[in-house]
């Protein structure tokens, strides 16, 4: 609440540090977590910050105080934010930047701001000490071509699932064919594809999220596909009864991370997106499995499936389950790699 | 031919630090890409070089090495952190092109890959008789109206903001390497006044930069 005072620029910054300092030797994973709920914002309306108007206004000299007390606060705590893996100092300077880049534009002499000053300053502070996803703090996330809206609630789509779009570009015929996005999230899979997609293609969308559906639907609208991506509310397969064996192709990252590995998540992750999107149940294949096992009646004869999985073992196990429901079910099962070398994606055809 | 213009490499030129690249993987496509290549190179060791440039994003794509970073833990939904730097090397010639700034992933490839035609176009030079030269129709499109060998027919002048724009400039970069780096030579050849292709030639600067180097090792002045 401090935050939301308004006091002049610096010395709600040098406030921030004073917190900055209390916080830090009383760091519990607890104290953490109440200082973040503390400090987000309300979930509605949140607009990505990119898209509000030019309202505000500051002095390059007021914004190049902002910005050298960021650099300088991200340093010094880039040490502790490396202990589970958060970002580096370099990485952190670099969001810095793009979240100028969101926020600002110069006119002349003048700095526009899509928010004022001060709340620059307590983004910055909730990104650092709270660690607020970066993702979470400009509204938004740069994947292929798109810039989806995200917020809490909703899992950040990850780089490695922009090779999804490209398997279902892979597959014959796709452009008109019908898909399902299962577990869309931000709708980031589901967008992907319908931009691609011939005159009578079309994607239908589920997600058991209300706020994921919300975001999905605003992402979907923003990029004027209403007409080709449909997102429906409901626990996977459930919103596609009237789809069954009709559909050309199906795609999903669902949840995949074993639940014995959440705690352990860099804090970005763990405190701060939904488990109902990553957590797995206790081998991460809760979901992958109920998936598995709907894919026959879903897909129409030939059609494609391609799963995101946490990697190598639950690639192969995957490839195993599926393989183990009749030798002639299922066929041209592949396991392909992520840019990073993990074999990340299972896909296959139904007979 | 690969040590050979291994001396090329060339770094996409931008002020960043280059990324800590530690794993180097092939793109899934390279095994189509290496008999592609092959059969490039192995056709007319002159003319592969302006057909890099006529191949499609994807089939360039395959002969390309795409470096990334080596997976640090498991990745995916796990972590959250901005990797997106691309760096791209062509393997038959060794060009290697980098792209960084942008927030995604895919969008840093484009942007590589479109670095990389560029490059591809400065640094791989095609042979050229001048014994009956016609310059080939993505040289006219540059060129000027004024042109005495410009037909109407080849349509409206071609800018360096256009893609279409890099083919013009490998022939032009060929036809000026062929003289030796003579602007006036080019120009009659091409129908021009020095002055207008001077102009043409400053009006991109990595093809200004190309013109000037070559004419600065043979010790002539560069353009300005």
């Amino acid at each position: 609440m401090i935050y939301r005072l308004k006091l002049p620029i610096l010395s709600a910054s040098s406030s921030c540090l004073r917190r900055r300092r209390l916080s830090f030797y009383s760091t519990t994973a607890a104290t953490a977590s109440s200082f973040a709920s503390h400090l987000s914002p309300p979930l509605k309306p949140q607009t990505p910050l990119f898209l509000r108007p030019l309202s505000h206004s500051t002095s390059p000299s007021s914004l190049l105080s902002f910005r050298q007390w960021a650099e300088s606060l991200a340093r010094s705590y880039a040490a502790d934010l490396s202990i589970d893996g958060g970002p580096s100092a370099s990485e952190l300077i670099r969001e810095l930047s793009w979240l100028l880049q969101d926020a600002t534009f110069q006119a002349g002499e003048t700095m526009l701001l899509r928010t004022d000053l001060q709340d620059l300053y307590c983004l910055w502070m909730q990104r650092i000490e709270a660690r607020r996803p970066f993702q979470y703090i400009v509204g938004c996330e740069h994947w292929r071509d798109l810039v989806l809206a995200v917020r809490e609630g909703v899992l950040i789509p990850r780089p490695e699932t922009e090779e999804l779009v490209d398997l279902v570009a892979g597959v014959e015929g796709f452009k008109d064919g019908l898909w399902a996005d299962l577990g869309t999230g931000s709708g980031a899979i589901a967008i992907g594809i319908g931009r691609i997609l011939g005159e009578n293609g079309r994607v239908v969308a589920t997600d058991l999220s209300e706020a994921a559906v919300e975001v999905a639907r605003f992402n979907v609208g923003r990029y004027k596909l209403e007409d080709k991506v449909e997102i429906r509310q409901g626990h996977w397969f459930e919103p596609l009864q009237d789809l069954h064996g009709k559909l050309s192709g199906l795609v999903s990252n669902p949840p995949y991370i074993p639940s014995s590995h959440i705690p352990g998540l860099q804090a970005e992750v763990g405190k701060h997106e939904p488990s109902l999107a990553l957590d797995g149940g206790m081998n991460g294949m809760d979901h992958l499995l109920h998936l598995c096992d709907g894919l026959i009646s879903a897909l129409k004869p030939g059609g494609f499936f391609a799963f995101e999985t946490n990697g190598d073992k639950q690639s192969e196990y995957i490839v195993d389950f599926i393989s183990s429901q009749g030798s002639n079910t299922f066929h041209d099962m592949r396991i392909v790699a992520d840019f990073a070398g993990v074999r990340r994606f299972v896909t296959g055809y139904c007979q | 031919m690969i040590s050979r213009w291994a001396l090329w490499i060339t770094y996409g030129a931008h002020n960043h630090r280059p990324p800590l690249i530690t794993d180097i993987r092939r793109t899934q496509q390279n095994l189509t890409s290496i008999k592609l290549s092959s059969s490039l190179s192995s056709s007319s060791s002159t003319s592969a070089a302006g057909e890099y440039l006529r191949l499609s994003d994807e089939e360039l794509m395959a002969q390309c090495e795409m470096d990334t970073f080596k997976a640090s833990g498991p990745g995916g939904q796990h972590r959250n952190k901005r990797e997106s730097a691309v760096r791209l090397k062509h393997l038959p010639t060794g060009i290697i092109a980098q792209a960084v700034e942008d927030r995604s992933q895919h969008k840093n490839r484009a942007s590589a890959l479109c670095r990389l035609r560029t490059l591809l176009a400065l640094k791989v030079r095609n042979a050229i008789e001048l014994d009956g030269y016609r310059p080939p129709s993505e040289l006219l499109q540059i060129l000027p109206a004024k042109s005495t060998i410009r037909g109407s027919e080849v349509g409206p002048q071609i800018g360096p903001n256009n893609p279409k724009f890099t083919l013009g400039m490998q022939a032009l970069l060929d036809l000026i390497f062929t003289v030796d780096g003579s602007v006036s030579e080019g120009a009659k050849i091409l129908g021009l006044s020095t002055g207008a292709l001077s102009r043409l030639i400053l009006s991109d600067d990595s093809l200004r930069a190309a013109v000037n180097e070559l004419r600065t090792s043979k010790g002539m002045r560069p353009l300005k």
